[in-house]
């Protein structure tokens, strides 16, 4: 079953990991920092290693972001970010795992101080199976 | 792979070869990879120089003649040597004479019951078997669960790792395990079934399709243990359900429910010899739970029209099943059988209790069923919502297009467009 993992941050600067730049991922003290990095650190190798993480991508500041729309008979840009929100996509993982719960699992432990995560699930092009 | 004919030979091989290596030489990661290369080679040159007499004996020899070099080349002979002299002979499949790789035995289930080892986790179990039983490649099985290839490399590598550092691996299971082993070979041949079942895609002429390589498994497993009637029922269960594939797209690629299908599209043949292995199973030993799904696939396959299903035997058959494997899913599945049978009003007895279970909080399958039953109760805008709520959750394409026009049949006159 493949899930997205999508991190909403709002680092500042913008820099990534996400939870070193967010005002509550800056109160931490450099002990806690480090534990947090190595437990993060672990579970990507383990992820990496069983074949369960298909893809992952840290994105740059919201502000590089080129935003189309259709308008007329005809497309238009300007020039991101693409909403005024507080927090922005930050980044992507794609995976493929055995269960919801066990992507449940995964997407709690991305969960750093100032990131919001969002775990959905992709849809499939077969049909059921009976 | 330019003959689709002589890839089916060269895979048929695959178990057998690499059982011979590893009773041979032990090392199970190693031998695995030397089958792979072997079946490279035999993609190379059989269309060209033609195929051997002995298929299997030629796959020997070059895949014997890469290990040892490896071997050879790793230094690991010490190792591999110190790994055999531990071995327990008694029970041990690789106890064998010196001659063993051209002694003809039949390693398949030994090699299936290793790639579906209990350390290993489900996903690692199914590409595995994928690759060392039914011999694909590692792009080929990617491509089947539309990973890119080094996601599945990495799962199929960490599984050789992680069989590597088990003790003996290919030893015989004792009695006592060889149940438990024998079903997570069972569901493990399950899950590529349906997830092949599922896919519109493969099946093309460079990836055989995970339900027909599914189907020939479930074969072999079945000629190794022709007196397991759950094994039966497994193989009864894929060709009862296959046997209805053509029918379940159509030709926009939206799905068809069973209902609804084109009854002369179903395969006659896999229905007939489906039915007779489920006919032979059941009368003898426990019943388990494939058998009972393969009945109930049975029933549907035998009507003619939707309307002559016998629905009183259906619903009987998932009271069984419920009793020996009960859950959610097996009671809502029920309740679809006893709407027919006996009623709406029947069935939402049992669907209403399920709506607050927490188990099924995320499958769309409760409100699809739920919609259905309230639609068959008369109540047209309860079943208008909840057909709205099950296509919110559901994650297949073709299956959620199938409820919003569910939905939109049952739209309230006055929100439809003029």
């Amino acid at each position: 079953m493949k899930y997205v993992i999508l991190i909403h941050a709002n680092p500042n600067p913008w820099g990534h990991p996400t939870g070193h730049f967010t005002d509550e991922g800056r109160q931490l003290d450099a002990f806690q920092r480090l534990a947090m990095d190595r437990k993060f650190d672990e579970l990507m190798e383990g992820m990496a290693a069983s074949g369960e993480l298909v893809v992952c991508e840290a994105l740059a500041d919201p502000g590089s972001s080129t935003i189309y729309r259709w308008k007329g008979d005809t497309h238009v840009a300007t020039e991101g970010p693409y909403a005024e929100t507080k927090e922005h996509l930050a980044g992507f993982f794609l995976v493929d795992v055995e269960s919801r719960e066990r992507a449940e699992e995964i997407a709690a432990a991305f969960a750093h101080p100032g990131d919001v995560i969002e775990l959905r699930p992709a849809m499939w092009a077969g049909g059921p199976d009976a | 792979m330019s003959d689709p004919g002589l890839d089916v030979v060269w895979r048929a091989c695959a178990p057998q070869v690499l059982g011979a290596l590893v009773r041979r030489y032990g090392r199970f990661d190693l031998a695995e990879d030397a089958l792979q290369e072997a079946l490279v080679a035999a993609a190379r040159q059989w269309p060209t120089e033609g195929t051997p007499d002995d298929p299997k004996a030629w796959l020997i020899r070059v895949a014997s003649r890469r290990l040892v070099d490896r071997l050879r080349a790793d230094g690991a002979r010490a190792r591999r040597e110190e790994r055999v002299a531990r071995r327990a002979p008694a029970n041990d499949l690789s106890a064998v004479g010196p001659s063993d790789a051209t002694v003809d035995r039949d390693d398949t289930l030994g090699v299936m019951l290793l790639c579906c080892h209990p350390s290993l986790s489900r996903p690692s179990q199914v590409a595995l078997t994928l690759r060392a039983v039914a011999g694909l490649t590692t792009a080929q099985i990617a491509r089947s669960f539309l990973v890119p290839e080094s996601t599945m490399a990495q799962r199929i590598v960490r599984a050789k790792v992680r069989l590597e550092e088990v003790a003996d691996p290919f030893a015989v299971p004792p009695v006592t395990e060889m149940p438990a082993r024998v079903a997570a070979v069972a569901h493990v041949l399950y899950l590529v079934f349906t997830e092949g079942h599922a896919a519109t895609t493969g099946g093309t002429l460079t990836t055989p399709s995970l339900g027909t390589e599914a189907i020939r498994l479930a074969r072999e497993l079945h000629r190794s243990l022709p007196d397991d009637g759950e094994v039966s029922g497994l193989l009864a269960l894929m060709l009862l359900t296959d046997a209805r594939r053509c029918a379940r797209i159509d030709a926009d690629g939206s799905f068809v429910p069973l209902a609804e299908q084109d009854r002369t599209l179903w395969n006659g043949d896999q229905i007939a010899e489906g039915i007779e292995l489920v006919d032979a199973a059941l009368p003898v030993g426990p019943v388990g739970p494939y058998q009972l799904q393969a009945a109930i696939a049975a029933v549907h396959d035998e009507a003619l029209t939707a309307e002559a299903t016998d629905w009183t035997q259906i619903e009987q058959l998932y009271e069984m099943l419920e009793r020996i494997a009960p859950g959610p899913i097996v009671t809502l599945n029920r309740a679809v059988a006893v709407a027919e049978a006996r009623g709406p009003l029947a069935a939402l007895d049992l669907i209403e209790p399920l709506l607050d279970d927490r188990r099924l909080r995320h499958t769309h399958r409760l409100h699809a069923v739920h919609a259905h039953v309230l639609e068959l109760a008369g109540r047209t805008d309860d079943a208008h919502s909840a057909y709205l709520l099950a296509a919110r959750q559901a994650t297949s394409i073709p299956e959620q297009r199938h409820l919003l026009a569910a939905a939109k049949r049952l739209e309230p006159e006055s929100s439809s467009p003029p």
